[in-house]
């Protein structure tokens, strides 16, 4: 009796044993043909139509299947020739034309004309989703002169169009696309260097060279990306060679550990996302701006990027983020970090002491900015309450609430993070600091002198002249301090020893098809 | 007899509809209590005007009085129309979600639910024939270190060393990169053998291993127990022993304890398939399996009405099915059953 349950439970781990080993040796995983990279990530691409995407790693993924008249040079700011292969602006910029380059087609062979420009232009109008305004807003109407020449109108001189043409509401789409419809899961694309040619939502999502592509071939014919629910799973998988990339999101602590794995290379890039504290303006205590310039002066970046993100970001002391052009530092100009002896100063100014400190409520959300934002939320609690004139009490609230709460002004102080439109320091200035415009901040901020300064860089074409607004506009931001910037995001991409040709631009987008195995 | 089992039937059946409704209604409440809304979370912290964010709230159907959307949605599940997803992506059919995402639930359920039988009913009869020695003991231990397994640090575990440690299986996923298979029930193995389909049959049973047992073990725990104390009793029965009087075989003899010690496991199972559904929110997220429970979690996070309730109710009627059906099994199992 006794020998036979052993050997039955002997038997239940080799069958167990043999299944596993013996299907490494058939093959069944990690032997991917040299013309195909995985690529693992953390985002989900949540519209595959232009028309409604409004995020990052979607934004990406329409980049790669996708192109509009203008794109990036890769890995730089300078715009260059896309479909679009010339064109001129009238002198108060409202009137661009366009023309494109001849015999461009979609991915299935279709021919691509004006038409379809001005057919996709037209459809995000129609449509309405989430991007719109990014057209609304600027385009009155878009005709096609010919079949290959576009021009559009423009409500008002806008200097920085050429950088709105390059995110997807702009993309021309296939013919397939309905004209008043979001259609999520379409795959049939534009005519970007990629083809889609499997969509398993949230599962897998395989690219395929486009044939038909008007530029220079991807140098890998086939990418495929796995989508994992979080950043340890990803981790596991690269690991354990299930995926030759792990792209975005992973945290702090991975990316320190696998900078130490010498089977994998970390490659960093900066990136143009931004974390900020906003400061409600009309409601007290934080109405009093020597209050918000007591919390700013009592904020320590460096200790924050050292302890909280492991060096994975980097100080910032302006909303226009570092390396931009215009940026200036000008919270590290006026009030330094850590500076304590400033803080209580202005506390004691605000009518605060030690005796009568000054009670806040520090806001933040569990999950939408990863594992580490209730260690920044403690760390600067600490950092303010050393001035001893400070109590803080931290509270969260999940992102549908959280967002709910800051856009109808119920929090005083909060955290929040910016990933860009366009790389323009409009992106970074008018949507927080112009009246109106920063609702969605629920800051109340409002100041007639910056609503002009900024109006007046919109409408000037001449980047010099801009640049000394925008270095205006930041020296105001740091007497009102409605916001306090804190850390400009770096962006690592973990790949295998033998990927290379990682690009990713200071617009963030990474194009696979400059990626090969070696 | 047949007629009281026929009513039996239909009054459990009837019995689900009000455990449905009440289930709905409260996860409609609640979810509409709490501030915030899926629109204000697509949104997020982009810059849309108000305008575009009242026509969002009107497209989503959230500008409606609240009774109105609540009658709306149930209109709409009684036609068997689950309403469109309010969040990534706006407009999608809930029942598209349901109809991908269930089947990878249910695979891993199934494979889950026959690792832990098979394993309860192992240790559990090693158990009670050893009744009282120091196998017996490490049975028990062993079931209640199943029972109380943290199930994403042991799925974590099994991750470390069969995937990082030996290499031997994927970590996560339900088939390898670029591996095709043409979906017919959306269970992958039984695909996979259907269409003949050799490497997604390799690739799908290496991607369910460590999951299921995971899930698998854990649960086991539970019927080791009753396993054992079960066959204790039947095996110090007097049939029991007049069997070995008359020298039927061990095995037989076994067999037949087995069969008598199996009707209240019947109705474990039945009881751990509902378990086994809530588990496996744990380990689908834990080896970023895209099943109902990930999808449930990321509903959740994006407070998706629309997709939460659908999942909740779709949930709640198989649940309720199952039970009905263990319950039908052991009536006519167990003639003492009344009905």
């Amino acid at each position: 009796m006794r020998r036979q349950y052993a050997t039955l439970a002997l038997v239940f781990l080799v069958l167990f044993s043999v299944v596993a080993s013996g299907c490494v040796s058939s093959g069944g995983g990690g032997e991917e043909k040299p013309t195909t990279i995985v690529i693992g990530v953390t985002d989900k691409v949540t519209d595959l139509d232009p028309a409604n995407a409004y995020d990052f790693y979607t934004w990406e993924v329409l980049n790669n299947v996708m192109e509009g008249l203008v794109k990036y040079k890769p890995g730089t700011l300078e715009i260059e020739p896309a479909l679009a292969e010339s064109w001129e602006v009238n002198e108060d910029s409202t009137v661009w034309t366009f023309h494109l380059r001849k015999d461009l087609k979609f991915a299935d062979g279709t021919p691509l004309t004006a038409k379809d420009v001005v057919r996709s232009i037209e459809r995000v109008m129609t449509i309405q989703g989430d991007p719109s305004w990014l057209v609304t807003d600027f385009v009155d109407k878009v005709e096609a002169k010919d079949d290959y020449t576009v021009v559009f109108y423009l409500k008002q001189p806008t200097a920085y169009f050429l950088a709105l043409l390059t995110t997807p509401p702009y993309f021309p789409v296939h013919p397939d696309y309905a004209a008043d419809q979001i259609q999520s899961d379409q795959t049939a694309g534009g005519a970007g260097p990629y083809k889609i040619t499997k969509w398993v939502r949230d599962e897998e999502l395989v690219l395929e060279a486009n044939p038909n592509y008007y530029g220079e071939k991807p140098k890998t014919e086939k990418i495929i990306i796995k989508f994992y629910r979080d950043a340890s799973t990803m981790r596991l998988a690269l690991q354990n060679g299930e995926i030759d990339i792990a792209w975005r999101t992973l945290r702090p602590s991975d990316i320190d550990s696998l900078k130490k794995d010498e089977n994998f290379n970390v490659i960093e890039v900066p990136g143009g996302y931004i974390r900020y504290i906003c400061l409600n303006t009309k409601n007290d205590p934080t109405s009093n701006v020597k209050v918000r310039q007591a919390l700013a002066a009592a904020v320590d970046r460096p200790e924050i990027v050292k302890k909280v993100f492991m060096g994975t970001m980097e100080p910032l002391y302006s909303l226009v983020p570092n390396g931009m052009w215009s940026h200036k530092d000008v919270f590290e100009t006026a009030y330094g970090d850590g500076n304590i002896d400033k803080a209580k100063a202005l506390l004691s100014e605000a009518g605060y002491s030690e005796s009568n400190p000054l009670e806040i409520q520090l806001w933040y959300t569990p999950t939408h900015y990863g594992d580490t934002e209730a260690d920044l939320a403690q760390m600067l609690k600490e950092q303010w309450e050393k001035t001893g004139m400070i109590k803080v009490t931290i509270k969260s609230a999940e992102w549908g609430t959280y967002t709910d709460y800051a856009r109808n002004g119920q929090m005083q102080v909060y955290l929040l993070g910016w990933y860009p439109d366009y790389l323009d320091p409009d992106d970074y200035t008018t949507p927080f600091l112009k009246s109106g415009a920063n609702k969605w901040a629920g800051t109340g901020y409002s100041n007639p002198t910056m609503d002009d300064l900024l109006s007046q860089a919109q409408r000037l074409s001449d980047q010099n002249e801009r640049a000394k607004l925008y270095e205006q506009v930041q020296d105001i931001l740091a007497q009102d301090v409605p916001y306090i910037p804190l850390i400009q995001g770096k962006l690592f991409v973990v790949t295998q020893k033998n990927v290379k040709g990682v690009t990713i631009g200071p617009d963030m987008i990474f194009r696979y098809s400059t990626l090969y195995k070696e | 007899m047949a007629r009281g089992l026929g009513q039996y039937i239909i009054i459990r059946a009837l019995m689900i509809i009000p455990t449905i409704l009440i289930l709905y209604t409260l996860v409609f409440f609640f979810l509409r209590i709490l501030p915030g809304n899926p629109v204000m979370a697509v949104v997020g912290t982009k810059n849309i005007p108000p305008e575009q964010l009242e026509h969002l709230m009107q497209m989503a159907g959230l500008d409606k009085p609240l009774y109105v959307q609540y009658f709306d949605y149930l209109k709409g599940v009684l036609h068997g129309d689950f309403g469109v997803t309010l969040a990534f992506p706006m407009g999608k059919p809930v029942w598209d979600y349901i109809a991908q995402r269930f089947p990878a639930t249910l695979e891993l359920a199934l494979w889950a639910f026959t690792v832990s039988v098979l394993l309860g009913l192992l240790t559990g009869v090693i158990g009670a024939t050893r009744k009282g020695t120091k196998t017996d003991s490490a049975m028990r231990v062993y079931s209640i270190i199943a029972y109380t397994l943290f199930i994403p640090w042991f799925g974590m575990m099994l991750q470390y060393l069969f995937g990082i440690h030996l290499h031997w299986l994927p970590t996560s996923g339900r088939l390898d990169p670029g591996v095709n298979l043409h979906t017919v029930t959306g269970l992958y193995v039984l695909d996979s053998i259907i269409t003949g389909n050799w490497d997604a049959l390799v690739s799908s049973v290496r991607h369910l291993i460590l999951p299921a047992l995971t899930l698998g073990i854990v649960l086991s725990g539970a019927y080791t127990r009753l396993v054992r104390n079960n066959m204790v009793d039947v095996l110090s029965q007097d049939f029991i022993r007049a069997y070995h009087a008359r020298g039927v075989a061990d095995r037989k003899v076994m067999w037949y304890a087995l069969k008598n010690a199996f009707i209240p496991v019947v109705t474990l199972m039945g009881l751990q398939f509902a378990i086994l559904l809530g588990g496996a929110v744990l380990t689908e997220t834990t080896f970023s399996w895209p099943g109902m429970g990930t999808f449930l979690v990321d509903r959740i996070d994006y407070r998706d009405y629309n997709a939460i309730q659908g999942a909740v109710i779709f949930f709640a009627f198989f649940v309720g099915v199952i039970s009905l059906i263990v319950d039908i099994v052991y009536a006519l199992l167990d003639p003492r059953v009344k009905y």
